[in-house]
């Protein structure tokens, strides 16, 4: 792609300097397309929002202003319906994480860009960074002790068996979640491919269609699971 | 009318003949063959059972929706979730297969 091009000739230096960061030996061509693609999506939204933000008015407000409020309308009802009473406390994550995978997913339907969430690593991000968060969480809202004594179960004679229960169970929240999104991007667009060489130039557009609806479908749903993960960690024993 | 209908019939017979344009070919041998056979096999039976799951589904939730049109909302909301969850596990053997195939 092109601009991953770009970056590979000019800043192969800056690439090269934050992967060795975390240890990553120097590499020709450090930048990957999927990276490229993260920067200008999270790019588009800063964009996005910087746009609306002296746009807002209480008395006429803009398009949109009226979109964004619709969005923000459907996430907080989703978010008080999955964590009663406390879930607008939690709702900038769950926003965010929602918004960054929408549009990492739909950018790949534009031709000539490549959807980020095609590659394994960036739902595995995602996933992890859900992972620690709702553990954070649990441990802010609970104390660590109460929190960690939630996978002993109900009873404490269940414990032996509860914790590896509890455990492997947590353990496979992230891996079904970068899985389900991983699979679901690729698969859409293998599926494409597969049918264009098989047929005519615009008969896999229905398969574009059903990858689109997907999209929607599964970044609403990384965002529904992460609501649920949070509200089984803040669940208070009343 | 029937003029028409025998064109198009005698157009889609002369188009299929070109499905004889393709050579056969000789069977792929290596130690690995069977992976390719046992992907195909196991991500239709996968794709299968996840249909009949689905199926389920989808058919308690119309009937909920019909005999309660108030609650659709909920059923709705339950059924999208049921059903992603029953993707997500035919899609856990594409993932198999696009580790081991290829």
């Amino acid at each position: 792609m092109w601009p991953t091009k770009i970056l590979n000739d000019h800043l192969a230096g800056l690439g090269n300097a934050l992967t060795g960061l975390v240890g990553v030996a120097p590499h020709a061509r450090p930048w990957a397309n999927f990276v490229v693609m993260e920067l200008l999506v999270a790019l588009i939204l800063v964009v996005m929002f910087a746009l609306l933000r002296p746009r807002l008015s209480v008395d006429r407000p803009g398009k949109l202003q009226q979109t964004c409020e619709l969005a923000y309308d459907f996430l907080r009802g989703q978010a008080e319906e999955q964590i009663p009473h406390h879930g607008v406390h939690y709702l900038t994550y769950f926003g965010t994480l929602f918004f960054f995978i929408l549009f990492m997913n739909l950018i790949g339907v534009i031709p000539g860009f490549e959807s980020p969430t095609m590659n394994p690593s960036v739902p595995l991000g995602c996933a992890v960074a859900t992972f620690l968060y709702y553990n954070f969480v649990g441990f802010q809202a609970n104390g660590v002790l109460k929190y960690l004594g939630q996978f002993a179960g109900p009873m404490m004679a269940l414990a032996p068996l509860m914790i590896p229960i509890e455990l492997i169970s947590h353990l496979a929240r992230p891996l079904s979640l970068t899985i389900r999104l991983y699979a679901n991007m690729y698969a859409g667009e293998r599926v494409t491919m597969v049918f264009l060489s098989l047929t005519y130039f615009l008969v896999p557009a229905v398969f574009m269609g059903l990858h689109v609806f997907v999209s929607l479908l599964q970044a609403y749903i990384f965002m529904l699971l992460t609501m649920m993960y949070v509200a089984g960690a803040v669940a208070h024993e009343h | 009318m029937t003029r028409k209908f025998f064109f198009v019939l005698a157009l889609m017979l002369l188009l299929a003949t070109m499905a004889f344009a393709q050579g056969t070919s000789a069977p792929q041998g290596g130690a690995n063959w069977p992976v390719p056979v046992a992907a195909g096999f196991s991500m239709a039976i996968a794709s299968g059972l996840c249909g009949l799951a689905q199926a389920k589904a989808v058919a308690a939730a119309a009937e909920g929706m019909a005999r309660n049109p108030g609650a659709a909302a909920a059923i709705r909301f339950a059924l999208l979730l049921g059903l992603v969850l029953i993707e997500s596990l035919a899609l856990y053997t594409l993932v198999i297969i696009i580790l081991k195939v290829g």
